[in-house]
C-alpha cells in the first residue's frame, strides 16, 4: 500500500479531505488512468503476440486481470454482427492468446479520449477512456488474412481511498477499470 | 467534407501530441473529428472542450464561447441525413447559440433519455424489445433507470384495448344489481377481454415485462443499436444516433430534428415510450 501511496504522490493525487474533484485533480485522475489503459494496451500485444511463450502470457494475463474491477466484462461486436456478445476478461485474454494465426501484430492509434468523471449512488466515480486498436493476422503462406480496427470504450472507477503512512492516515483516489465495450469500426 | 470540418481537423491534427498510447502511423483526423461519446457531444455542444479534446472549464475564457459553439455545432449533425435541411439546421445553431439567450444540454437533467434495441427470447423464440431508460439521481449520483419497455410481441394480450365500440362484449349497467353475475359472460373468452376495459386504460407493457422475465419466460440475449431522445431544447426535439462509417462526419451525431411545440414535444415522447 506505501508503493500505491508514493504513485499516488508521484501524480499530486493525495485527496484534501474531501471527495470533490477540481479539475487539477481530475487531470491527475485522468493521467493516472490513461497510465492504466497504457498498461492495458501493452499487455494486450503481448498476450496476442505469437511470439510470447505461454508462461509469460499467463504472467501477463494476471497482470492484465489485476487493473480491473472484479467481474468486469468485454462486450465485444462487428460489422457483420452488431449484437453485442460478453466475454470475462479471462476468457477474453485467453482466446486472444489462442488465435490461430501465424503472426498477430496489435498496434494502438495515438488518439484518446477521455470523459468527465460522473458519481454514482455509492460516490464512486465514474468515466469511459476511449481509444482505437488495429489487429492484424497473418498465415505463413497467405500473407495478411484478417485486419480490423476497433473502437475500445473502457470503464474507469475512481473512488476515495484510506491508507496508514507513518502512523496517519492518508487519503488517495484510487484508479481501477472496469467493462470495456469493443466495437468495430468501419473501414 | 464541408469548410468548417476541414479547418476544425486541421487544428486538432496539429494541435494533438500529448499523453498518446499508441504508435499507429496513419492519419487519425477521422477519429479526431468523430463525436467519440455521447459524453463528447454534451460538451462539443456546449463549448466545453478544445480542438484536442481536452476539458474547459468554467474558469477559463473560452468555456461556452460562441464561436467555438459554432463549428462544433456545425460538425454535430449527420450530414446525410434527408431529414435536416440545411435551412432547419441554421435557424437551430442560431437559437442555441444566440449571444443573448444560448441553450445549453445539461446531462443531468430531465427530458432526454436513451433508447436501446435488445434481443431477448420469449418462450425460447427469439424476439426483439426497445428498452427505454432514464436518469435519475440517488444518494450521492446518478444511475440509469428502466423506464419503459416496447416489443410487438406482447401486442396479443391487449387486443381490443381503446377500441371505441365493443359490440355485444360489456357489462350493462344494471349488473351491479346483479351482484355482477354478468362476470361470467365477460370471462367467457380471453379474445375479448380487452372490450371489458375502461376505454383510457393504457397497456403498461413494462409490468407485463417484469412478470414474464421473473418467471423466465423471458430472457435476456442481447443489446445492439442505441439511440438519445433530447426534448431540453426550446422549440425542438432531436434524436443522436451512433455512425459507425468512415468519414470526418461520423460517430454520435443528430440523425433526425423536429422544430415543435410544448404539446408536439409530449407527443413526441408519448410515442417513443409507448407512454400514456
Amino acid at each position: 500500500m506505501v508503493i500505491v501511496g508514493l504513485i499516488f504522490l508521484s501524480v499530486g493525487l493525495f485527496a484534501q479531505g474531501n471527495d470533490d474533484l477540481s479539475p487539477q485533480r481530475k487531470q491527475a485522475i485522468d493521467s493516472l488512468a490513461l497510465e492504466k489503459v497504457r498498461d492495458l494496451s501493452k499487455y494486450i500485444s503481448i498476450i496476442g503476440n505469437k511470439d510470447t511463450p505461454w508462461s509469460e502470457a499467463q504472467r501477463v494475463i494476471e497482470r492484465a486481470v489485476e487493473l480491473f474491477m472484479p467481474g468486469s466484462e468485454m462486450g465485444v461486436s462487428s460489422l457483420s454482427r452488431p449484437e453485442v456478445h460478453y466475454y470475462k476478461l479471462r476468457e477474453y485474454f485467453d482466446r486472444l492468446m489462442q488465435l490461430n494465426y501465424d503472426r498477430v501484430v496489435i498496434d494502438w492509434y495515438k488518439i484518446q479520449y477521455v470523459s468527465d468523471l460522473e458519481r454514482q449512488p455509492d460516490g464512486t466515480y465514474v468515466g469511459v477512456i476511449t481509444v482505437f486498436q488495429r489487429f492484424q493476422g497473418y498465415d505463413k503462406e497467405k500473407g495478411l488474412v484478417y485486419e480490423d480496427t476497433t473502437k475500445k470504450d473502457i470503464t474507469v472507477y475512481v473512488k476515495r481511498k484510506e491508507t496508514q503512512i507513518g502512523g496517519r492516515l492518508i487519503g488517495f483516489w484510487d484508479v481501477l477499470l472496469g467493462d470495456i465495450r469493443v466495437k468495430e469500426t468501419s473501414k | 467534407m464541408k469548410k468548417i470540418p476541414v479547418i476544425l481537423i486541421l487544428l486538432i491534427s496539429s494541435f494533438y501530441s500529448s499523453g498518446q498510447i499508441g504508435s499507429v502511423q496513419s492519419d487519425e483526423s477521422i477519429l479526431y473529428a468523430q463525436t467519440k461519446q455521447i459524453n463528447q457531444f454534451f460538451r462539443r455542444f456546449n463549448g466545453e472542450e478544445d480542438v484536442t479534446g481536452k476539458r474547459i472549464y468554467d474558469t477559463d475564457d473560452s468555456f461556452h464561447s460562441t464561436k467555438l459553439r459554432n463549428k462544433y455545432l456545425n460538425i454535430l449533425f449527420d450530414l446525410s441525413s434527408p431529414l435536416i435541411t440545411k435551412d432547419a439546421r441554421e435557424v437551430f445553431i442560431l437559437e442555441v447559440n444566440s449571444k443573448k439567450n444560448p441553450v445549453f444540454l445539461d446531462f443531468h437533467a430531465n427530458n432526454w433519455f436513451a433508447e436501446v434495441s435488445a434481443d431477448f427470447t420469449y418462450n425460447r423464440k427469439p424476439i426483439h424489445m426497445i428498452l427505454y431508460f432514464k436518469l435519475e439521481k440517488e444518494r450521492l449520483g446518478y444511475k440509469w433507470v428502466l423506464s419503459n419497455v416496447h416489443t410487438s410481441a406482447f401486442n396479443k394480450y391487449f387486443k381490443h384495448v381503446g377500441d371505441s365500440i365493443s359490440g355485444e362484449n360489456f357489462l350493462h349497467p344494471m349488473s351491479h344489481e346483479l351482484d355482477f353475475m354478468t362476470l361470467r359472460k365477460m370471462f367467457a373468452s380471453p379474445d375479448n377481454i380487452g372490450y371489458y376495459l375502461e376505454k383510457d386504460y393504457y397497456p403498461d407493457q413494462l409490468a407485463l415485462f417484469l412478470k414474464e422475465y421473473q418467471e423466465g419466460t423471458l430472457k435476456f440475449v442481447s443489446s445492439n443499436n442505441v439511440k438519445f431522445h433530447f426534448f431540453q431544447i426550446p422549440n425542438w426535439y432531436f434524436e443522436v444516433s451512433y455512425f459507425n462509417r468512415y468519414q470526418n462526419n461520423s460517430g454520435w451525431l443528430i440523425s433526425n430534428m423536429v422544430r415543435v411545440n410544448d404539446q408536439e414535444k409530449k407527443e413526441i415522447i408519448r410515442n417513443y415510450t409507448h407512454e400514456k
